[in-house]
């Protein structure tokens, strides 16, 4: 019993120690080569437990299989049209064939394999923006700015000449992280920025006053038109009135004698009402009275009845 | 753990075969003790291997996931909360953390400031800019130029501007299966946070990406539209930064982008005469719109505009147009209400003259004369009751082409009434 559990117990140690010496692990992130007396003899991409020959016959070597950076260096190239520009390239890729990669990298060296993409890249980068017009760059039309497929024709033109090195290594995906102009050319630019601002500016100020005086003479214009109409109705209504008391006349009709000289003194009294100066001959009445009692004659009976 | 077993295992062995040349009682304390050991060591191995499996005992926080490895191989991904799985090293858990917003500033589209610049200027320090920008230390964004400027002077119509701007990505790890196995992050150290190290390692990348996404956008706007900071551009580069991501299948999923812009140094002085022309001209016109607005409320009040349509052929019904009429208020309301002032007062007139005829015609008809000369001098009367000043003067007999000569003082307030009118 006792000795049952002693065995189990060692060859169960024995087992994992053992394991530990003839098995190993590929992480999902990882891809390995097995190395038989420092030669890569296997090439593993999948991940999972493989088996082995103990050290010092077989080896491990791992490579991390995730995407990583590389950036180009910020160099000054060339457009088809001889315009200086100056742009920085970043690849995003990864440890495709680890066999490969081990091979043509100085022993599977990362810094190596970097230096190289970003010789590679910069070859790409000169290539590529040489067959391409600065106008495709930047141009005041966007439909012509053909920044999308300058980046996929880099990475076309990368991916293959990656490929062709063999090195292992498969490029994921490419782009312009910088785009820049030289040094004098930004002088130049902001001169041009400074006099296109300035005319924007005389511009800006135009615009606003002729909106202004727009809005002022629109609001002069209806002003008058509403108070036309306005004087318009008002002229009606005043028919109206007119209209109205001509009713009245025709009752005046009756007697157009008394009417008219019911009219005239109220005329008369009416335009004579404010701080009127009269000047009147002593003549008439009631100012006769003033040069001596008149002359009243008693109305006899038989004239009355007349 | 392998070493200390190794241990239990050799002390055990050797008195167990020496045991038969020993005397019984020697014999028998030597198989007690024997036996003691045995009993510990089993209680040993039994507590080894209850470690061993509460070991495989994992909790995972709120904010992250984590993804169980069994040999190498992704098994599959655990939800936040308590979990079992196969001790190292069959199995083993990697935590990514996929509920947190992360930030992430980028300033590399930002001018150079030297150290000095960097500190808080006093108002009256004057920095001296230089007339270029150094394309390996300044960083600036290429923005397109108007499309007028192409029938100008531009002909090839690649003119362009040159734009400053500071930008922001916030984001989110957020697909942990696909960010563990695309994503290059380095290994966690004892003592580090994992959290950090995942950030530290990530940031490259996304630098990278995120300039790409800025570049390619922003060469799509002109300068103004840059420096308005609309949410057109951020969303755009969100767009491009999002595909490029879903590329690579980082799982990374950007939450927004936030960015300002602003014009070069070297070029301060007229932008800033411009933003003060925009606002001028703003002004103007503000005050255009206050001119009209009083213009129209004085003419005709509120229902000016309304009114004005009316005028200009809209249909509304009878009842509104009246409607509209009747608030009339200002200037033409004044000339309505005159009108309608006039209206009353004629026809009131009219009505006493015929009302005071048809009174007084019975007594007229009956002795004419006394009633007109009554009338008569009731109007002489009245008139010269309210006569402001009045001479009366003896006409001479026979005085042919004599003349009096009276000085009349006018009224000065006569004739500012004529004037007023």
């Amino acid at each position: 019993m006792k000795s049952i559990a002693i065995t189990v117990f060692i060859v169960l140690l024995i087992g994992v120690v053992g394991l530990y010496l003839i098995s190993f692990q590929v992480r999902e992130t990882e891809s390995a080569l097995v190395m038989t007396f420092n030669k890569p003899t296997r090439e593993i991409t999948e991940p999972g437990w493989y088996f082995k020959w103990p050290a010092p016959i077989q080896r491990v070597n791992k490579f991390d299989s995730r995407g990583q950076v590389v950036e180009g260096d910020l160099v000054e190239t060339t457009t088809k049209g001889a315009v200086p520009i100056i742009v920085n390239t970043y690849v995003v890729w990864t440890i495709s064939e680890p066999l490969q990669f081990y091979n043509s990298n100085e022993r599977g060296s990362i810094e190596e394999a970097r230096k190289r993409l970003r010789s590679q890249i910069n070859d790409t980068q000169n290539r590529v923006i040489g067959l391409h017009e600065f106008a495709e760059f930047v141009n005041s039309d966007p439909s012509k700015i053909k920044m999308a497929q300058i980046e996929s024709e880099m990475f076309a033109d990368l991916r293959r000449a990656v490929r062709d090195a063999g090195y292992g290594i498969e490029i994921k995906t490419l782009g312009i992280k910088q785009l820049k102009i030289s040094k004098d050319v930004s002088e130049d630019v902001f001169k041009r920025m400074r006099s296109e601002r300035n005319r924007r500016t005389v511009a800006i100020i135009e615009d606003g006053n002729s909106v202004a005086n727009r809005i002022r003479s629109e609001a002069d214009a209806k002003k008058t038109e509403l108070l036309a109409a306005a004087e318009a109705r008002a002229k009606a209504i005043r028919g109206e009135g007119d209209a109205e008391a001509a009713k009245y006349y025709e009752m005046l009709q009756e007697n157009p004698e008394l009417a008219m000289f019911l009219r005239n003194t109220e005329a008369l009294k009416e335009t004579l009402k404010n701080k009127t100066t009269l000047v009147i001959p002593a003549d008439v009445p009631p100012f006769d009275l003033l040069k001596g009692m008149p002359d009243i004659r008693v109305l006899e009976p038989n004239e009355l009845k007349k | 753990m392998t070493e200390q077993n190794q241990e239990y295992d050799l002390q055990p062995q050797e008195p167990q075969g020496r045991s038969g040349d020993e005397l019984d009682a020697a014999g028998r304390s030597l198989s007690e003790a024997l036996r003691i050991s045995f009993v510990i060591l089993k209680v040993i191995m039994i507590v080894l291997v209850l470690v061993f499996l509460a070991s495989g005992f994992r909790t995972v926080g709120s904010d992250e996931r984590a993804l169980v490895l069994r040999l190498g191989k992704i098994r599959g991904v655990l939800e936040p909360g308590p979990h079992w799985v196969f001790p190292y090293p069959i199995e083993e858990i990697v935590r990514i953390p996929v509920a947190k917003r992360l930030s992430l500033p980028i300033d590399s589209f930002w001018y150079f400031l030297r150290p000095d610049e960097m500190l808080p200027q006093g108002p009256k320090t004057r920095i001296r800019v230089e007339p270029t920008l150094d394309p390996t230390r300044d960083g600036y964004c290429i923005t397109r130029s108007e499309k007028q400027s192409e029938t100008g002077f531009g002909a090839s119509g690649s003119d362009y501007n040159i734009v400053h701007g500071k930008w922001q990505l916030i984001y989110q790890i957020d697909d942990a299966t696909r960010f563990f196995k695309n994503v290059y992050v380095e290994d966690v150290k004892p003592g580090q946070d994992y959290f950090n190290v995942i950030t530290k390692s990530i940031t490259p990348l996304l630098q990278a990406v995120f300039e790409d996404a800025v570049v390619t956008a922003m060469v799509n706007y002109t300068i103004d539209e840059a420096i308005s900071n609309r949410a057109r551009i951020p969303e755009h580069v969100k767009k491009l930064l999002q595909e490029k991501l879903d590329t690579i299948e980082s799982g990374i999923r950007v939450v927004s982008v936030l960015t300002n812009n602003t014009w070069p140094r070297q070029v301060d002085q007229a932008f800033q005469a411009s933003v003060a022309a925009t606002q001028a001209s703003q002004q103007a016109v503000s005050e255009a719109r206050t001119y009209a607005e009083k213009t129209l409320s004085e003419a005709a009040g509120p229902v000016a505009e309304e009114l004005f349509a009316v005028l200009k052929g809209k249909t509304v019904s009878r009842q509104d147009e009246e409607f509209l009429w009747d608030s009339l208020a200002g200037e033409g309301r004044e000339k309505i209400a005159q009108a309608r002032a006039y209206k009353t007062g004629v026809v009131e007139s009219a009505r006493a003259n015929a009302e005071y005829l048809k009174k007084i015609l019975p007594e007229y008809n009956k002795r004419p004369k006394l009633v007109m000369q009554r009338i008569y001098l009731d109007a002489i009367e009245s008139v010269l009751n309210n006569a402001y000043e009045k001479f009366v003067i003896q006409p001479v007999e026979n005085s042919k082409g004599a003349e009096i000569r009276v000085l009349v003082n006018r009224d000065p307030t006569i004739k500012r009434q004529s004037e007023e009118q």
